[in-house]
């Protein structure tokens, strides 16, 4: 904060003085709650699973045998939790290619302020408000091959022979869960990338008005530039969360046909729950949250090395 | 004064964040307490006069519910002092409560399993009460009190036993002048008439991957017997990729190809119940299912029961297996915690959920027979189970509850895989055997 607040070097012994003073103690005691529930609830869960990772341990009893780094040289060996990763990558793709272009068309829609555009942002939300465990089931029944209103309403279009065995078939049951994945989320980056939207200064576009550039041109070379921050932010969170996905898939899958749809998550969650391998399924948790870091730091490096002047 | 704010905000926050830690600790004492006390005492018909409590946990709903409750309200008729505390949750909610209840401090006393290999892995980790010397196994069909033996000790009393049936809808099967099929064949040539007849010969509902497993355990067990599962499962000189088990896989492949299945066969849910909406509204003419449909009929389309006849898995070609052998589950089995403090009660009630009384209003009511012995029932329905198992020379358990559930899963996963043929029969049976060694061996 140069050249705001000039604190003149005689001061310094003031400075001192206030850290004597309660202030600071004040400021640590507030935080203090939120310390200990976030050490409890965060940092304690993560700590302990990382521990359990070097441990064969079935998650039922009290045997617990120090196995070192086995537990990671079988994850490396697994090739089926591999095939999980190459799913997640899909989810991620889908994720980063559609709920957001999908979430910024949404939000040019509604951008200007508006009774008809209040009305089209509170429908167009609504998906996302829904609890997944509800938007699973309905979605299934949705695709149902004989009675599903997805295969209906193409049979009523008159492409009969589109209809397809959407959550059966190894082929198209990624593309099924992906299509709801991307229903559901797409709506809060509406919200987010609306807010950016709105941040964008209105003198920006006036200025290229009057040098006659298109609306088109206005987007690609003043919209997108300026919200590209909230972009990046928005990326992160989508690819994040891919990595975390698992309600929705195991509610219309369960990984399945087979193996076609499971996520490192629903891998997870099986080798813990129903496989009893708690020390395993431990393994597979932290390299999730090692992987889940990298990509974060990497995507805010690349984009801090692109950007920040 | 500021100093006095800071010590009354610290102490605040503190203490209203611990509060949330408090009831844990206090619960963990007085158990403790309890334990220290019970230990001190021989474990007699003592504490007449004390306040003791039950837990009891269970997963059925509706009619089952209810005939548990009764049989709850009678044990504490019988021991005025003794409540119990009873929980419900539901097949998939449940298999995750119980494993974490087991292993930690609030065990239930008396907790449903659907026995075999489930109930093993928890005997194992000595989460369950050895009952073989306190349980009168007499009382109950042979067949079933196997599901409760782990290494000839009885954990667990079963109660009722479901099989694995073909429902049919006998009223289509006359308008196409069709007989209950008995061989393979038949069954082939009855499944034309009805595709051409624009009829879907069988509904499944294969997404949860269990009622396809129903289809692979008959045709196992069919075409190499009992032997088959059973050698194999004790590495007793068979094996998951044995002839038998290749063989199922290429008939259900077999079946597939005749247009047997409804579409969508591998991605239709089957609590949702569309697949049985098929049934309902005669769109679909048969089922291979555990009895246990016959109970959501009643709730769901009650004018369709009367439609409603069953008849076994018919005889496959050069099959070495018994035609009245049976695949089934004895279920629920009652078992207690290794960690309860009145083991006798517990007991009692067990013997109490299954007596008589229990056993004749389950075999009344819930559309399934019972496992215990010379019971008569009055549902006409349950009669025809009744003999099905009487003729049974065996009754195979299930094998994804009688295996070690990462084996299970397995099983479930290459089943369904075989369904949708991404993989040949072969190799499902190989990726078995090959998991089977690594865990059984």
């Amino acid at each position: 904060m140069v050249g705001v607040n000039p604190r003149p070097k005689s001061l310094k012994g003031d400075y001192m003085k206030k850290f004597k003073n309660s202030k600071i103690t004040l400021f640590i005691v507030f935080l203090l709650p939120t310390c200990l529930v976030f050490s409890t609830f965060i940092l304690y869960p993560i700590f302990s699973t990382f521990i359990n990772s070097f441990f064969d341990w079935s998650g039922l009893s009290a045997n617990k045998t120090f196995i070192g780094l086995t537990n990671y040289i079988n994850l490396f060996q697994d090739s089926s939790f591999k095939a999980t990763l190459v799913n997640n990558l899909y989810v991620i793709i889908t994720s980063v290619l559609f709920q957001i272009p999908l979430g910024l068309v949404l939000a040019l829609v509604i951008v200007k302020n508006n009774v008809r555009n209040k009305l089209l942002s509170i429908i167009y939300f609504l998906p996302y408000l829904l609890s997944t465990m509800a938007v699973g089931l309905v979605w299934t029944l949705f695709y149902d091959p004989y009675f599903g209103v997805v295969n209906n309403a193409l049979k009523w279009i008159g492409v009969e022979n589109w209809q397809i065995t959407w959550l059966a078939d190894p082929k198209t049951a990624l593309i099924a869960v992906l299509i709801v994945v991307v229903w559901f989320y797409a709506p809060f980056y509406m919200v987010i990338l609306r807010a950016a939207l709105v941040g964008v200064p209105k003198s920006l576009y006036e200025a290229a008005d009057i040098d006659g550039a298109s609306k088109t041109q206005q987007f690609f070379k003043i919209t997108l530039p300026t919200i590209k921050p909230t972009l990046v932010t928005s990326s992160i969170l989508s690819i994040v969360g891919s990595l975390k996905s698992f309600d929705i898939f195991y509610i219309m899958t369960n990984g399945g046909p087979g193996t076609s749809t499971e996520l490192v998550g629903t891998y997870m969650y099986k080798q813990a729950f129903v496989n009893y391998k708690m020390g395993y399924a431990s393994s597979i948790a932290f390299v999730m949250f090692l992987i889940t870091l990298l990509v974060s730091v990497f995507v805010k490096t690349f984009n801090r090395r692109r950007g920040q002047a | 004064m500021k100093k006095f704010l800071i010590v009354l905000s610290i102490v605040t926050l503190l203490v209203s964040s611990l509060a949330g830690c408090g009831n844990t600790d206090n619960k963990k004492e007085e158990q403790s307490n309890s334990d220290n006390e019970s230990n001190g005492q021989v474990e007699t018909n003592d504490n007449q006069d004390e306040e003791i409590t039950l837990s009891f946990w269970y997963k059925d709903v509706g009619v089952k519910e209810e005939i548990y409750k009764e049989a709850v309200a009678r044990f504490e008729n019988k021991y005025p002092n003794v409540t119990v505390k009873t929980f419900q949750a539901r097949s998939s909610a449940y298999k995750q409560k119980l494993p974490i209840a087991l292993s930690g401090n609030d065990a239930p006393d008396v907790f449903f399993t659907w026995g075999g290999g489930w109930l093993k892995r928890f005997a194992d980790e000595g989460h369950v009460l050895e009952i073989t010397d306190k349980l009168d196994t007499s009382r109950f069909k042979d067949l079933a009190m196997v599901n409760c033996v782990n290494d000839d000790k009885v954990f667990g009393a079963p109660l009722g036993i479901d099989i694995g049936v073909v429902f049919y809808n006998k009223e289509i099967f006359e308008k196409h002048n069709l007989q209950v099929p008995k061989t393979y064949e038949e069954l082939k040539s009855v499944m034309s008439t009805l595709r051409e007849n624009e009829v879907i010969p069988f509904v499944l509902a294969n997404q949860p991957k269990w009622p396809g497993s129903f289809w692979y355990m008959y045709l196992v067990d069919r075409l190499g017997g009992e032997e088959a599962f059973d050698k194999a499962f004790k590495r007793d000189g068979g094996s998951f990729n044995s002839q038998p088990f290749v063989e199922a896989g290429e008939y259900i492949q077999d079946l597939v190809d005749a247009k047997a299945f409804n579409d969508g066969y591998n991605g239709l849910p089957y609590d949702a119940g569309t697949a049985r909406q098929l049934l309902y509204t005669d769109r679909a003419a048969m089922m291979l299912l555990s009895n246990t449909f016959i109970n959501l009929v009643r709730k769901e389309a009650p004018d369709y029961e009367e439609k409603v006849g069953m008849f076994p898995f018919p005889t496959m070609p050069n099959g070495k297996g018994d035609e009245n052998n049976l695949v089934g589950i004895a279920a629920p089995v009652w078992s207690i915690s290794s960690g309860c403090e009145h083991p006798d009660l517990a007991l009692e009630l067990i013997n109490e959920l299954t007596s008589v009384e229990t056993a004749t209003e389950y075999s009344n009511r819930t559309g399934s027979q019972t496992a215990i012995k010379d019971i008569k029932t009055e549902d006409p329905v349950v009669q025809q189970l009744m003999d099905m198992l009487n003729n049974a020379n065996n009754l195979q358990m299930v094998y994804d509850q009688t295996l070690v559930p990462e084996l299970a899963q397995k099983h479930l996963e290459t089943t369904q895989e075989v369904f949708g043929f991404m993989k040949t029969p072969q190799e499902a049976a190989d990726e078995v055997e090959e998991l089977a060694k690594k865990l059984l061996d």
